[in-house]
This record gives structure tokens, sequence and C-alpha cells, in this order.
């Protein structure tokens, strides 16, 4: 028998094509750590310590005796915002994908490991129109066809305001064609996090964004339960 | 939070819409909506109140406010804006020993009250929005705290010592080791006795010091109502939000009240409750008001926030009008005063605690006018300033393992075993980092390679990108791995599995052009990529995308997949391509792969080698019904003049 061509991952396959698209749009593909300190995790993004918030993502944590500062498997990819701030000037523009943890019970829609993508863009006056336009390309690019996309209110700690996104394939034969979906939450970069990280923040102004790559996945390629993408099972990858 | 139709009637009036109008407007202007149910004759809408508007609209009055202004309806009773007439007495003294800790506590007594069972539209109401009806006076606490968001307690004020012919309350932290008696909670809860650390805030009877409440999470058996009891007094206060949520966490009992309380209500709800708690009392169970006292150290006031039209569309992405942007405002019930020309003073109303800077008022423009007008702008497309090293090798590395036969495979982070150790895992099987990636590939090529056959594979190659984590003085460091692993056997491993190991750490040698350290182990290898990329040149553009064709995934059969083989001359110069079409259409659906896996020819006749694998989705195959199917192949090859061996 000959060797028949291996198969790439879908999740990397993604994470391969999401930096495709934004790349084309002049966003750097960003990085930081999985195991992430509280400071970064949380503080940097306006979620206090004993602050309701921090019940929004149940959170693995790392032995006081084994780190210097309290660490966690980060809850979200959005601390790479704060460190690439940090490290970077206004105007910037990134992506940030990479795999996310949340201490919580599997099931087919949830696991206790994740991968997400993160958006950021700080400029003079980027507004939340900016960020219907990205989302409305990423997507039509994404999903190969024309997609809208609308806002609904949202609450989150790090944004203000901030909104749900939901998204509507226009054309192409897949099931999800006509159907509003509901795939992130969004907005505008909290103040407090644009000035914790020495941005004026009446300079300057910024969208972020965050979405599950897995939930893409089941949108894009109908993957119904998110455990099959780390079962390592070849009856699963080998099919993409 | 399950919020009744009917009730929100009593406060928005006749311009309320019907409850899918309600769900909708909620859904776009202020909170998602997880269900809509009809229960009798009514609905029930279950509102998802966003974290940041818990201090204000987990109550009925606070949905009803919002559909007011959404709907630009005042409402037609709002008991936040009734008159307060506070009859004060001087038979209650309070002693708060920490003012950040309780900004606030009121006390109201109702004399000569008669405890039975609510009338049934109030316990209705209750069971509706998941509350037990339990008698009239813990009904009317609960009614109140749905109705309007402030948490209530009633106490049987004749459990309180009667010195001085006054009720002492003394607000204070628990001493360490101090116990109190808590009532149950829940339908099946037992009351419990809990021993506090010190840090606790507890409501004491002022005269013996004894612990008769913690403080916003639950109250205690001291001076619980009863059947016989016919005079109470009312509790309504505020505390520190850290603090009750602290407690409430620690101790594991997480209520109704704490979760208000956590989220900072208004200091002001408090009287306001007062006056609608003294009311329904009235009303339920009879009585005369007995005076309240209201001890207010530390008030708070509202201040106003300087709001400008140009920041607001700037944000928004919109453009809108000064008069637009301040009738929206003046909407949510802010007073608004211009401050300079296209500038305002902006006051919330003072149950919003929510609204603190000009951002939150942004977003209430934005949602109240409705973030439907935003149009869709693309950014000016600038050029990539940056490629990513890791990712650019990476995604390097993927092409060339994926030429060299190998999958690439994501394995969980978490071990049963381990060094590095997480605080709190959920499961036991969850409780460690990984620090290689070798442990996972194994596992990976132990449960594939059972698997060949269905996947038409000759042997199992896999590969993983992923972080792993190491222990070090400094803490936890990370880093990029890279992992392989094949196998050629179905029973482990086996010597030849290092030749096609090989294969791929050679494509990988190419695929980057420098030496590489591999550690090694039994079918796997593994590489530090992180310690390889400073060696690596700097990437100028990122590498075109491979070809991805579409794909649409079918779900994995839970059932084994059962293999056979046929070998059978041809009569002439047949292609394999050719023969299979010809095995597939006799085999039928359930031959889910034909893999060719031996050719030759003789005497001038050529023979193919067929595996046909066997699958059902909705069972196990059994061997006569393999049998039979082979038997049709047979037939079907024969019929070709096709010579099966």
């Amino acid at each position: 028998m000959e060797t028949p061509l291996g198969h790439q991952h879908p999740l990397s396959r993604m994470i391969s094509e999401i930096n495709n698209i934004f790349s084309s749009l002049g966003f750097v593909f960003a990085e930081g750590p999985e195991a992430e300190t509280e400071y970064y995790n949380f503080d940097r993004l306006n979620v206090p310590a004993d602050h309701p918030s921090r019940d929004m993502q149940d959170t693995f944590w790392f032995r006081g005796k084994d780190v210097p500062e309290p660490t966690v498997l980060r809850t979200h990819t959005s601390p790479v915002q704060a460190r690439y701030m940090d490290a970077h000037e206004p105007p910037l523009r990134i992506i940030a994908p990479g795999k996310v943890f949340r201490n919580e019970a599997t099931d087919a829609t949830h696991e206790a490991q994740f991968y997400q993508v993160e958006g950021l863009y700080i400029d003079k006056g980027v507004h939340l129109g900016h960020l219907k336009g990205t989302l409305e390309y990423f997507f039509s690019k994404f999903f190969s066809g024309k997609t809208e996309v609308r806002f609904r209110p949202s609450y989150f700690p790090f944004t203000e305001p901030s909104v749900e996104v939901d998204m509507k394939l226009l054309e192409g034969n897949s099931k999800l064609v006509g159907k509003w979906i509901e795939v992130m939450g969004a907005g505008m970069v909290h103040p407090k996090v644009l000035t914790d990280a020495g941005i004026d923040a009446n300079t300057f102004s910024g969208f972020a964004f965050g979405v599950g790559i897995d939930r893409l996945g089941f949108m894009k390629y109908g993957v119904e339960d998110i455990r099959d993408y780390y079962s390592g099972d070849l009856r699963f990858i080998n099919q993409f | 939070m399950k919020v009744l139709h009917s009730w929100l009637q009593d406060y928005v009036g006749p311009a309320l819409p019907d409850a899918a109008a309600v769900a909708e407007l909620l859904t776009f202007h202020a909170f998602e909506i997880d269900s809509v149910t009809t229960v009798a004759d009514d609905a029930v809408l279950d509102v998802d109140v966003l974290p940041n508007r818990a201090a204000d609209a987990l109550s009925h009055r606070g949905i009803a406010r919002e559909l007011g202004t959404i709907l630009s309806a005042p409402l037609v009773y709002d008991p936040l804006r009734e008159q307060i007439a506070v009859t004060k007495t001087d038979r209650v003294t309070v002693d708060i020993a920490d003012a950040a800790a309780c900004p606030r506590f009121t006390a109201a007594v109702i004399t000569g009250v008669t405890v039975q069972e609510s009338p049934e539209w109030l316990q209705e109401r209750l069971r509706v929005v998941g509350q037990r009806p339990i008698n009239n006076l813990v009904d009317a606490t609960n009614y109140v705290m749905y109705a309007l968001g402030q948490p209530l307690h009633v106490y049987d004020a004749d459990k309180f010592p009667a010195a001085h012919h006054t009720w002492q309350f003394s607000i204070r932290y628990a001493r360490p080791d101090e116990t109190i008696e808590l009532l149950a909670e829940g339908e099946h809860g037992t009351d419990r006795t809990v021993t506090l650390t010190g840090t606790e805030l507890i409501i004491a009877e002022g005269s013996s010091d004894t612990p008769i409440g913690l403080a916003g999470v639950k109250g205690g058996r001291f001076a619980e109502v009863h059947a016989g009891t016919k005079n109470i007094i009312i509790e309504a206060a505020h505390f520190d939000p850290v603090l009750i949520r602290q407690t409430a966490r620690r101790l594991g009992i997480v209520t109704d009240a704490s979760k208000r309380f956590e989220n900072a209500p208004s200091r002001e709800l408090p009287l306001y409750a007062q006056r609608e708690i003294g009311q329904l009392i009235l009303e339920i169970a009879g009585g005369e008001q007995g005076g309240v006292v209201d001890a207010y150290p530390n008030s708070i006031a509202a201040t106003p926030v300087m709001v400008t039209l140009e920041k607001v569309n700037s944000r928004l992405g919109l453009s809108l009008t000064a008069t637009e942007v301040q009738a929206l405002c003046k909407r949510l019930g802010a007073t608004v005063e211009e401050s300079a020309a296209d500038q305002f003073l902006v006051t919330a109303p003072w149950e919003r605690t929510d609204l603190v800077i000009e951002e939150d008022y942004i977003e209430e423009v934005g949602r109240l006018h409705g973030l439907s007008n935003i149009q869709a702008v693309l950014p000016e497309v600038v050029p990539l300033r940056e490629i990513n090293k890791r990712q650019y090798y990476s995604d390097r590395m993927r092409t060339a393992l994926v030429q060299a036969g190998f999958s690439e495979v994501i394995t969980t982070t978490f071990q049963k075993k381990g060094d590095i150790q997480l605080q709190n895992a959920l499961a036991s099987d969850k409780r460690y980092v990984r620090q290689t990636l070798q442990k996972n590939i194994t596992a990976v090529l132990d449960a594939n390679s059972v698997h060949t056959d269905l996947l038409g594979l000759p042997a199992v190659r896999v590969f993983e990108i992923g972080t792993v984590f190491k222990r070090s003085e400094t803490g936890i460091t990370e880093h990029l791995s890279l992992a392989l692993g094949a196998r050629t056997k179905g029973n482990g491993y086996s010597p030849k599995d290092d030749a096609l190991l090989s294969e791929g750490c050679a494509a990988i040698q190419t695929a980057l052009g420098v030496e590489l350290p591999w550690e090694g182990a039994a079918g796997t290898a593994e590489l530090n990529v992180s310690a390889v990329l400073p060696e690596l040149p700097t990437p100028q553009a990122y590498e075109p995308l491979p070809e991805m064709p579409t794909v649409t995934y079918a779900p994995i059969s839970p059932y084994p997949a059962v293999a056979r083989d046929i070998a059978l001359f041809v009569t002439g110069n047949e292609t394999p391509e050719e023969v299979q079409a010809v095995l597939r259409a006799t085999a039928g659906e359930l031959c889910v792969r034909q893999t060719l896996f031996d050719t030759f020819s003789k005497e001038g006749r050529t023979s193919y080698a067929f595996r046909l694998v066997f699958l059902s989705h909705v069972k196990t195959l059994t061997d006569s019904e393999v049998n039979t199917i082979m038997e049709r192949v047979y037939t079907g090859a024969a019929e070709r003049g096709w010579e099966v061996r």
C-alpha cells in the first residue's frame, strides 16, 4: 500500500484560515502563555478579585507553592490584548488564537479546553461600525458566502459598550443559510483596559472580540460534539 | 430570572405589548430571553439579566422600567418614585460597627399581625418565579424582593429579650469560632449551625450579643417567625458587596439575597422596599405600622458624568444630534444638564448604580437608539507589520508532515498523573497538566491502531504541535512542542515503527533546515520547538494556504468495522479504479472502504487484492450479514469474467 497523505486537524486548519483572512487586513498574529497570571487574565481586563464578573468564567488555578504569583490556565485569549498593548504603541491590530480552559463539566457543547481567537483593533476613531464591517468581512470569507452581522446588547467587564454578535449567511449551500446564529461576544475596549496599558482612552478607541473556534467548526463543517476535536481519533480527523 | 407578564403589567400598564413582543424588545435593546412559556393565562419570560444590571434589574420593577424606557412610556405605577413618609420609632436601636461594611440598616416594626397562608394570587406569583410559599410574612419578604430587588428579612419581635422595651440590633463582624444557627435553605434543606471565622458580618441581638443573622446571606433561627407570631420587625439593609460575596462563597450559601447584595443594589432602595412591604403586610396579615428606624451612616450621592456628543458618535459610528442623545438619556430617567455646546452633565436615576462613566452612557444610547442602526464599515487595509514566527513554522511543519502521511491530532492538556498539579480540578483525570506530548501520542496510537482497515491506512502516523509545561525554580514555564508517533501493528510498538518515525523526522529536518535535538521513546519522537525557533530565519510572508476542500463531517459510527479481503484476476487491462468501482457498487452502502493492497501479474494476467471494510451506523454487523454481501460481490466479479482467487 502506498502512504496516503495525512490530514491537518480542523482546529489548526481554521486557525490558519483565520490568520490568512485577518492578515490581509493587517492584523498581526499575536500570542501569549497558556499558564497566565491572575493579573493578566483578570485584573488587567477589569475583572477585579471578589467581583461577580469572576463568576462568568470557572477557572483552573495552579498551586500557590508552584508559582511566584497567582497563576491560572488562561480562561480566554483576552490577556493577549493587555500583553500586546504593553509591548506596542497604537495603532495596532491583532488576532490571538489559542487554547483556553474552563473548569466545568464536559458534554457535547462544553469542554474544559477549547480554542478561541481574540481580535483587537486600536486606533483613532475606531467605532462599532468598524467591528461590524470587520466581522462581516471575516465571516463572508470564512464561510465562503456573503454574511450579515447584527448586534445585541451584552456585558463583558473588558468592553463598554459590549455586544453579542449574531451572523447570518446570505448565500451558498450550507444549511446555515438564512438563519441568525449567535457566534461571539465583542465590544469597544473598556477605557480602563486602555488606560491600564498606558494608552490614552480619549485619543484612542478600539474594538475587541472573542470567538470560539470549536464553535466556528460546528458551523463550518457540521461537527456536533466538541469532544471529537480532542479525541485524537483519526476517524474524525481524517475526514478533513 | 423568571418574570411574569401580568406582574410587569402592574407597573407598565396598558402600554405593555404581548409576551412575544416584550421578548423581542428586550432581546434587541436590553437582555437575552432564555424562554417564554405560558402558565395558566399568563406568560413567563426567563430573562437573562446581564451581570452589570443585577443591581437594578433582578426584579419585576427593574424589567418593567427597562421596558418603559425602550417603549418611551412612563410607568403607571413606579414604587421607586413614590413619596416616602417614614414614621420614626425609638423602640428600635441599631448599632453599626463598620459603616463601610453596612452603609445602611433599616428596620420597621409592625404589631398585631396574623400569620396565615398568603392569598392565592401572591402564592401563584411566587410559585411561578420558583419560590415555595411558606406563610404570608415570609412570602411578603420574597415577593417584595422579586418586585423591587431588595432582599428583606422578617424577625419575630417577641423573640427578642424585652430589655428596656427596645429592640436592639448590632451589626458587627463575627468573632472567631462564634456559631450561628441558620434557617433551612430551600424546600428540602435543614437548619444548620455554622462556625464563623471572624471575617463575616453578622446581625446580633444587641442586649445579649447573640448572632441572629448572617448579614446579607441568610437569616438565623433565633427570631424565626412561626404560626403564633404577633409582632414583627422587617430588615431592609445594604451591605458591602465584596464582603457578602466572600462570605456566601466561602460558606457555600449562595442565596437569592446574597446574589443581589453582591451586585451592589442602590443604598436608596431599602426604604422604598420598607414602604412596599409595609403596605403588603397590612393587606395580607393585618396589624399596625409601628415605625421605622433608618440607620444610614454611609450615603453616596450620584455623581454627574460628562457626556459629549462627539464621543458618543465616534464610539458608536453614528451621527446622532445633541437633542437625540439628550432625549435618550432622559428616557433612562437620568437628569441632563447642558454644560457646553454638545456636552451634557448626566446624572443617573438613583437605582442605576451601573452608570458611572461616559462609556456606560454611550452603551445606553447605542442600545436604546438601536444597535441595528450601526452601519458596517471595513477598516482601511494596512500592510502586515509582523509575521508570527511560531505560526509560520508550525504551518510549515504541518504541511511537511501531512505530505509524509502524518495526521495532526490535538490532545488534552490535562493528565491523570504528573508533577504539576492544579489547585482545583473538577475531575480526577484532570488533576495535572502535561509536561510532554509523548504520553498522549502513545495513547492516540493505541486507540487508532485498531481502526487501520477502516481508515485505509497501512500504519498510524500522527503528530501534535502544542504547549507543554515545566516546573522551574522561577515557577511554571511552558514551551511549544512537536511530537510524532507511528504504529505499524495493532498490538503495540514494534521496531518497524522507528523507520516510519524517521521519515517524519526527516520531513521536519527538511522543512526547517537545521539540526534538531529529538527526544525519542518507543514509537514517538518529541522536539522542543520553542528552543529551535530562534535559530530559524525570520519569515517575510506567510506561505499561501494549501487547498481547503469543502468538508461536511459525518459522525463516527459507534459500531465495529468488519474487514474482508478479495483477490481476483481480471480479464484484460482493467485498472484498479475500475475494479474498485465494481466492488463498491456490488457491495453496497455498508462497504465504506475498498483498499487496494496488492497487485501482481502472472502469465499475462493481472491480480488485484482489495480489502473491503464494512460498517453500519445503526448496529454491529454479523458475520453472516457480511458473508451474504461478499457472495454478491463474488457473483458480480464472476459475471465480469474475473476469477476470484
